[in-house]
């Protein structure tokens, strides 16, 4: 028996009958993330219009193209939170945040500090990466979120994905939640993260291949490096195999 | 019951065993295993009136690799090759030996190779759909499958001759 077929047969002989599954829970938490999806749905529609409005102001009166920073009054905002850990309130709430990285919720809320402009453009939209407050059961250390959106001409916002942190601290250092491309997009989503820390270089591994990530810093917050990875040099969706940073020294931190 | 949910009851019970077992292939652990697989269902139910005339399992199937990869963003983490994450003493001595030698093998890959392994050899999916549902290219696919082989093939020797000493 060659090992391939050892291993093909080993995985096959080492599987069991009984999952153990409950399934009640799992239609329970089902119909959960069911309700918050439909209602995500629901108030992403109605925000788009607000949001615009404020993009478009500031990117006029403030900061100029490409790097706005709303400044009035926005709608709360949006619901989502298929977290299948959310307690059973969490379909009530209409403040919840989403997970990381799942693309079919979509909320908008208000931006957090400047939108960073990542130079990356869909036609005629670039894409920004903006941080947004969250909040998650529990955890009252986790407050913001980094989404990524497109911004037209007209300075109106689209949030694709929104990553946050579901436990623990947003500002603990180190690297938080990374955002990957879900295909569920209207345009490919660069891969992105922040990390808290005096990074000066993020480097990601993919196929035994380095990939220097783009770094700003939050305007917020100097110690969070907003990061992202040019589509040309790692294809969106693509899984790291790992990542690291280096301070101004070279230093991995 | 509406006819739906013993639709999905009836796909969750046949399904189920065999994703808590590909999320135990690519973790090693089957606490997580089975908190991925739940966390799978979960989601294809949720979807269910949109998936279940067409491809259910195929949908469960890549919420739980994309579950499971998107917990390894963070900085790699090591699978030591030479320790066995877990045994359960009412296994039989086969069973043991098979899954000491498996999560032994796995363990010496990288999550990505994990995942294209099970994806590859385990739900035998051909190359271009390993590449889709994990959204990399085919050559990847192909470079991983033969570097994760190597692997398999350096360590397999080094492991019968810890075997022998045993």
């Amino acid at each position: 028996m060659s090992e391939l077929e050892r291993l093909r047969h080993a995985m096959r002989a080492t599987e069991r009958p009984d999952a153990g599954l409950d399934l009640s829970a799992v239609m329970r938490e089902g119909r959960r993330l069911r309700t918050r999806r439909r209602v995500a749905a629901a108030g992403a529609a109605t925000l788009a219009t607000g949001l615009a409005a404020a993009v478009v102001a500031v990117a006029v009166g403030v900061s100029g193209p490409g790097d706005p920073t709303p400044t009035e009054p926005l709608p709360p905002a949006a619901v989502a939170s298929p977290t299948v850990a959310d307690s059973p309130t969490a379909q009530k709430s209409p403040d919840r945040t989403p997970p990381p990285t799942l693309a079919s919720d979509r909320p908008l809320a208000k931006p957090l500090g400047q939108l960073v402009d990542s130079g990356v453009r869909h036609g005629s939209e670039r894409r920004m990466y903006y941080f947004v407050p969250v909040s998650v059961p529990g955890q009252p250390k986790v407050s913001i979120g980094l989404a990524a959106g497109r911004q037209t001409p007209g300075g109106s916002l689209t949030t694709d994905i929104l990553v946050n942190d579901v436990e623990g601290s947003d500002r603990s250092a180190g690297f938080h939640q990374i955002g990957y491309d879900e295909r569920s997009a209207a345009a490919p989503v660069p891969t992105f993260g922040y990390f808290v820390g005096p990074a000066k270089r993020i480097i990601g591994t993919v196929d035994g291949r380095q990939v220097d990530a783009r770094v700003t810093r939050w305007s917020l917050d100097s110690q969070v490096v907003i990061f992202w990875f040019d589509p040309a040099h790692l294809t969106p969706g693509e899984r790291l195999d790992g990542i690291i940073a280096r301070d101004g020294g070279g230093r991995r931190l | 019951m509406a006819r739906g949910d013993a639709d999905f009851v009836e796909f969750a019970r046949v399904a189920s065993a065999r994703l808590v077992h590909a999320a135990f292939l690519m973790t090693g652990d089957h606490h997580q295993a089975e908190d991925a697989a739940q966390t799978a269902l979960v989601r294809t139910y949720a979807s269910w009136s949109r998936i279940h005339d067409d491809d259910a399992y195929g949908y469960a199937r890549r919420t739980l690799v994309n579950h499971l990869v998107d917990g390894w963003r963070r900085p790699m983490r090591e699978y030591p090759t030479d320790e066995v994450p877990e045994r359960r003493r009412d296994d039989v001595a086969d069973d043991v030996a098979t899954r000491r030698w498996l999560i032994a093998i796995l363990g010496a890959l990288s999550p990505r190779e994990r995942a294209i392994v099970v994806l590859r050899y385990y739900f035998d999916l051909p190359e271009a759909q390993v590449a889709r549902e994990l959204s990399v290219s085919v050559g990847t696919v192909k470079s991983t499958s033969s570097r994760a082989l190597e692997k398999l093939r350096s360590a397999t020797p080094r492991m019968a001759d810890e075997e022998a000493r045993r």
